[in-house]
């Protein structure tokens, strides 16, 4: 089978660095939200439920590709007590 | 009708990613994808984007909740980004650990449907997971958890 892996690495080389952290941090917080809905066996309409979202607001935060505001990573360590990112 | 084969991206513990090319071009659709955007000097930010996201899924896993579904509720074809651009690339999700990067292009209808070549990149997503399951039948496609394995060129 053709293979264009070497090509592939020369592509992702080309991502300036805050892309790359900009991807890297909010796939971090959609993973730590799925990880902590699974911790409290919270579905994605459980959990839209009890904090008064709709459910597509939930499936934006764990595509990995939501930009949080502040406002909404304080409502979720509040909701989980626990810290959705630290600094 | 065009002659298509396989050709392997990347290979994590987690996923492994492929693509297709058609036997005239001399790029894969995801490198025609890539060469198509990486000079727009608009769009080329959001390109990077989807290669960084890309890069992330391959260590985490094709995991439904990071793409986009498109096409029809009974075949595999989804789009990246979820948000913030009309860029898209399609994809096939055929599980976790397998994902076939299509090709893509700046979604400005409402539906893919409604633009031709964003639909000609579904259709032909479409097409080959059809063939795919036909050749896993007749026994020329083996798909494991994690591979795709097959020397075929399929008939798109």
């Amino acid at each position: 089978m053709k293979d264009i892996r070497n090509k592939y690495r020369e592509m992702v080389s080309q991502v300036p660095p805050e892309i790359k952290e900009e991807v890297d941090l909010s796939f971090a917080i959609s993973n730590k939200i799925d990880a902590l809905m699974q911790e409290r066996g919270l579905s994605k309409k459980q959990f839209a439920d009890q904090i008064g979202k709709r459910p597509s607001e939930i499936t934006r935060w764990l595509s990995g590709q939501h930009n949080f505001t502040v406002s909404t990573l304080a409502m979720l360590s509040a909701f989980f007590g626990k810290s959705i990112i630290s600094v | 009708m065009s002659e298509v084969e396989l050709v392997l991206v990347n290979d994590t513990d987690k996923c492994t990613i492929y693509t297709i090319q058609f036997s005239e071009e001399s790029e894969t659709e995801y490198e025609r994808f890539y060469t198509k955007f990486i000079e727009d000097a608009q769009l080329n930010k959001d390109l990077l984007r989807i290669v960084q996201i890309l890069d992330k899924i391959a260590d985490e896993g094709a995991l439904e909740r990071f793409f986009r579904p498109e096409g029809k509720i009974r075949d595999s074809v989804v789009a990246l980004p979820v948000l913030r651009s009309k860029l898209r690339l399609y994809c096939l999700r055929l599980s976790d650990r397998i994902l076939v990067l299509g090709n893509g292009g700046v979604k400005n209808s409402r539906t893919y449907e409604e633009d031709d070549s964003l639909r000609g990149y579904v259709m032909t997503l479409q097409k080959f997971e059809e063939l795919l399951k036909e050749g896993q039948r007749d026994g020329t496609v083996t798909v494991t958890s994690k591979t795709i394995k097959t020397d075929k060129t399929f008939k798109l």
